[in-house]
Parts: structure tokens; sequence; C-alpha cells
């Protein structure tokens, strides 16, 4: 509003001055003067008007030093010409003018480099969290289904051998070396079933697929040598992966206890919302668990893995292994 | 004996219902999922259902929620669950439901025909056919810890005639098993019922009581 009656004022100004000129009946065009003398005022309203609407912004400063340079060799130009011409002398005041401004464009940009690179490499890393991820969630996913498979296909199969064998077995009544060969061969088939088995619970127990983290905890309580009281409260059912590692490190976590707790229960705690899992397995024995030793290194790397930590807490008292599992967005 | 069968996977399903033909053993109804196990049951009231654990269209507990409800709708019905793994969880939710026999066996132990129909016969008579991968399990977890009440005053002999006793085996073939003669295991027998406080009704009732506190107790 007030750049604008400015600039409305200079025109009237302007024209008021050349009709005075003409009044006095022409001769040298001095009006120009006049007009050079409010253009510039002129100039550096709108300049700073410009300024003051653009958002602040790393190289504002460089901005608006360019155009304050811009306006200033403008300035010197009209002078060269309003002076007639002549040598060109505004030459070496633009000289020093590019020389400022390059001066301040280094330094400017110098600052944002490094701030740049790391802006790169933030994303890069949280690009890498993501896929690293989304490559655990498949892993995990593909494991289930492995297992699936072996239950329905390989499993079955077997199964199904068995049960013929079986049959084959009861004709040969009236031929026992036959059949014991036969039952010989049921039994083989037996074993691999059983290996199979094992096989499909070091993936993933059926039971944590079925039931999920709470019931398959207390299946482990069930099947341990020592009490184990557990305590689950999870708000919502965390994503696969998170599920199985926090089912490892309450399994290994027990059998911890069991190895070195000298008799003593264990206690499993496990907390969970929709950011993370945090799995606790305490006990009052006494002590002088191997943070370094291979079951906790192996869980270590698990809980690692996506991203999550795991702390031992060893003394005298007892032990309290504790992971914190984050489950991703 | 009439029996149904619940089994997603046909080519095991064939193979059961074949196996069983042989044996004499009447498959009035097959079904694929829980809803088809409860409507069968309504429709030919059977002796027995013999039930896969993992069934459509959840292929997790279904066959097992689909087992206990049946039980529950139809007390006395029995059922023996059939399964490609063993879950202690599992098998003590199927014992605390209802009345009538119930068992848990191995999908391979159906191959070994005749302990097999042993198993089908005694778990429709009422009694308990446990897998012995199950008992093993749950024998191991009351051995090594606390509580158990009374059952920690159980001798050594006397804990191996229960484990025997919770696969359902009889006095004979318990007595067979451990090399004794018929006489000790029932003696065996009777200080069990004495230790665990069960009161004398007929025998097999007590059998089953015996059975459900050892796979009860603790954990």
């Amino acid at each position: 509003m007030a750049l604008s009656l400015h600039a409305a004022l200079s025109i009237l100004l302007c024209v008021l001055v050349a009709v005075v000129w003409a009044a006095a009946g022409g001769g040298e065009f001095w009006p120009m003067w006049v007009w050079f003398a409010l253009a510039i005022p002129l100039a550096i309203h709108a300049l700073a008007f410009d300024v003051r609407r653009r958002p602040p912004a790393r190289a504002k400063a460089l901005l608006v030093h360019a155009q304050v340079t811009g306006l200033i060799a403008a300035i010197l130009i009209v002078i060269w010409a309003l002076a007639g011409f002549g040598t060109f002398w505004p030459a070496w005041a633009f000289f020093g003018l590019a020389l400022a401004l390059g001066a301040h464009g280094i330094v400017v940009n110098r600052e944002r480099l490094p701030q740049a690179r790391e802006r790169e490499l933030v994303e890069r890393v949280d690009e890498l969290t993501r896929t690293r991820r989304g490559a655990l969630d498949v892993q995990a996913a593909e494991l289930r289904r492995i297992e699936r498979d072996l239950h329905d296909g390989a499993q079955a199969r077997l199964v199904a051998l068995s049960m013929l064998m079986g049959r084959a077995e009861e004709r040969l009544e009236d031929r026992p070396e036959v059949a014991a060969l036969v039952r010989r061969a049921r039994e083989e088939a037996s074993a691999a079933i059983g290996e199979l088995r094992d096989l499909a619970r070091g993936i993933a127990p059926p039971v944590l697929a079925d039931r999920g983290l709470k019931a398959a905890i207390e299946s482990l309580a069930e099947r341990s040598l020592i009490p184990v009281t557990v305590d689950v409260h999870l708000t919502r059912r965390p994503p696969p992966v998170v599920e199985t590692s926090a089912y490892f490190v309450a399994a290994e976590g027990i059998t911890n206890v069991a190895k070195h707790g000298g008799g003593a229960g264990a206690r499993v705690a496990v907390d969970g919302d929709a950011d993370r899992v945090v799995v606790e397995i305490s006990d009052d024995g006494p002590g002088g668990a191997d943070p370094v030793g291979s079951g906790l290194t192996g869980l270590k790397h698990r809980v690692e893995a996506l991203d999550g930590e795991l702390e031992i807490d060893t003394g005298p008292g007892g032990t309290t292994i504790r992971a914190v599992l984050p489950c991703g967005s | 004996m009439r029996v149904v069968i619940v089994e997603d996977n046909a080519l095991l399903r064939e193979g059961i219902v074949a196996l069983l033909r042989e044996r004499d053993v009447e498959v009035v109804a097959q079904a694929e999922d829980g809803d088809g196990l409860l409507r069968v049951i309504s429709g030919h009231k059977p002796d027995l259902a013999i039930v896969d654990v993992r069934l459509p269209p959840s292929f997790t507990d279904e066959g097992l929620r689909a087992a206990i409800e049946a039980r529950r709708r139809h007390p006395g019905l029995a059922v023996l669950i059939l399964s490609q793994y063993v879950e202690p969880v599992y098998t003590a939710e199927l014992l605390a439901e209802g009345q009538g026999g119930v068992g848990y066996l191995l999908k391979e132990r159906v191959g070994d025909v005749r302990a097999f129909i042993d198993a089908l016969e005694r778990v429709a008579a009422g009694g308990t056919a446990l897998d012995r991968e199950v008992v093993a399990q749950l024998v191991d977890t009351r051995r090594g810890g606390a509580g158990g009440g009374a059952l920690e005053t159980l001798t050594p002999r006397e804990r191996e005639v229960l484990e025997l006793m919770a696969e359902g085996r009889t006095n004979a073939a318990i007595a067979r098993s451990m090399v004794v003669r018929p006489g000790a295991v029932e003696k065996h027998i009777s200080n069990i019922f004495g230790k665990l406080d069960l009161p004398a009704s007929d025998d097999d009732h007590r059998r089953v009581l015996a059975v459900l506190t050892f796979l009860q107790a603790g954990g």
C-alpha cells in the first residue's frame, strides 16, 4: 500500500517537473536529474518491500546482497549515462561489488555444504533402517511360510507314508521278517517326521503363530525345568519379526536361568504397545551370566538387527536380561 | 465304533479312513473344518471324533477350539486330537473341558495301527490317550519344578506308573512295560489314589482324575 502510494506520488512529481520545464520554455532537459533522484528512493523502497515479503531462508541474506548490488550498479550506470557517457568508470565499482558478492556467496555455501551432506546421510540412514526392517519382516513371513509348507507338504507326506507302511505291516502277519523290515522303515519315517518337527519349532513354534506371545511364553514356562512366572501385557499383537525375537529372548533367558540360576525360579515380564515391546527375564540366582557367552551373544545380534537393545545386569543378587524391541512403523 | 474324521489334508484323511475301514471301524462322516466338525457331530452322533488341530480357515488351532466347543455342546463326546506337534497348553485345555474320553496323539502314531486302534477304543470308552511326547514334556516339568503338591510325595516307581496311566495304558500293559506283576501295578495305583486323595469310586473315574491332577499340577 505504502509502496504504491510512493510510486504514484513519484510519477506525479515527475510529470509536474516536466510540465514546469515545458512552461519555462524547455532548453536542456534538467528534469531527468529530478526523475533520477525520485527513482532511487522508490527503488530502495521496492527492494525493502520485497525483502520483507520473502520468508526467512538460509540464502536470504545473499539474495538481498545481490539485489542491493544490482541496484547500486544500476544507479552508477544511470549516472554514467546522464553525465554524457565517456570513459566507463563504473567498471571499477562493479569489480569491487562483484568481489564482495562473490565472497559472501562462498561463505554462505561453505556453511551450507556440510549441512546438505548431513541431510543426505540422515535420509540415507532412514532409508536403510526402513529397508532393513522390511527385509526382516519379509524374512519372518518367509520363515512362517516355510513352516507351513513343511507342515502341509513334506511332513504330511511322511505321515501318509507311515500310515501306508502301517497298513502293509498289518497284512504281513504271516511273513514276520518282512513285517519287521516294514516296521523299521516306518520308524525311520517317524524319526524324519520328528526331525522336521524340531526344525519347524526352531523357526517359530506353532503356538506362537496360533495364539501369540502370551500363550507361547506360557508354553515355555510349562515345559521349563524350573518354576517360571509369566506376566504379559500387550496392547496389540506385535509384528511377526518382533514377536519371534521376543519369544526367543524369553526362551534363551529361561534356559539361562535353568542352567546358571542354581535352581532359582525365573520371572518373565513382557510389556508392549504400538511402539515397542520390552521383555525382561529375571532371577534371584547367584548371578554370573556371561554376557559374551554364545547364547546371549546370539540374542544380542537378534535384538540389534531390529535396532533394539539388550541389557544384561548380573550380580550376587541375581540376573536380569532386558530387551527393548522397537516395533517400527 | 462309529467315528467322524475332521482333517483338511485329503491325503491324510483318506489314509486314516482306509486304515480304519480295514479294521472294521465305521467312519460315518468326514469334514474339513471346525464348522464341519460341529455339523457332523450334531448330524451323526458318533462315538468318537478324530480331529486335526490345524484347520481352515485360520490354519491355527481351529480344530482344537472346535473340539472343545463340540464337547461343551455334546457332553460325553469322545475326542481324539491328531496333530503334527505336541503342545502342553492345548492338551491341558482339552482335558480341562467337559467329561468323556480325550486323546492327543502325534499324527505319525497312526502308522502303528494296533496301538492307534487301542487308543481309539480307550478314548471312545471314556479313557485317555496322551502321546508319550506330551507326557514326557509334562513329566520333565514336574520333576524339575517346585510345587505339584501331592505329586511330590509319589515315589519314582509310582510316578512311572502314573506316566503310563496318562498315556492311557491298561494295568496289564503297564505291568508288561515295567516288567512287573499286574498285582504290583495295582498296588502302586492304589497308593497313587491314596496320596492324591482321590475318593474310592469306580476305578476308571479315579484313573482319569489322577491323570488330570498329574497334568494340571504346577506349570
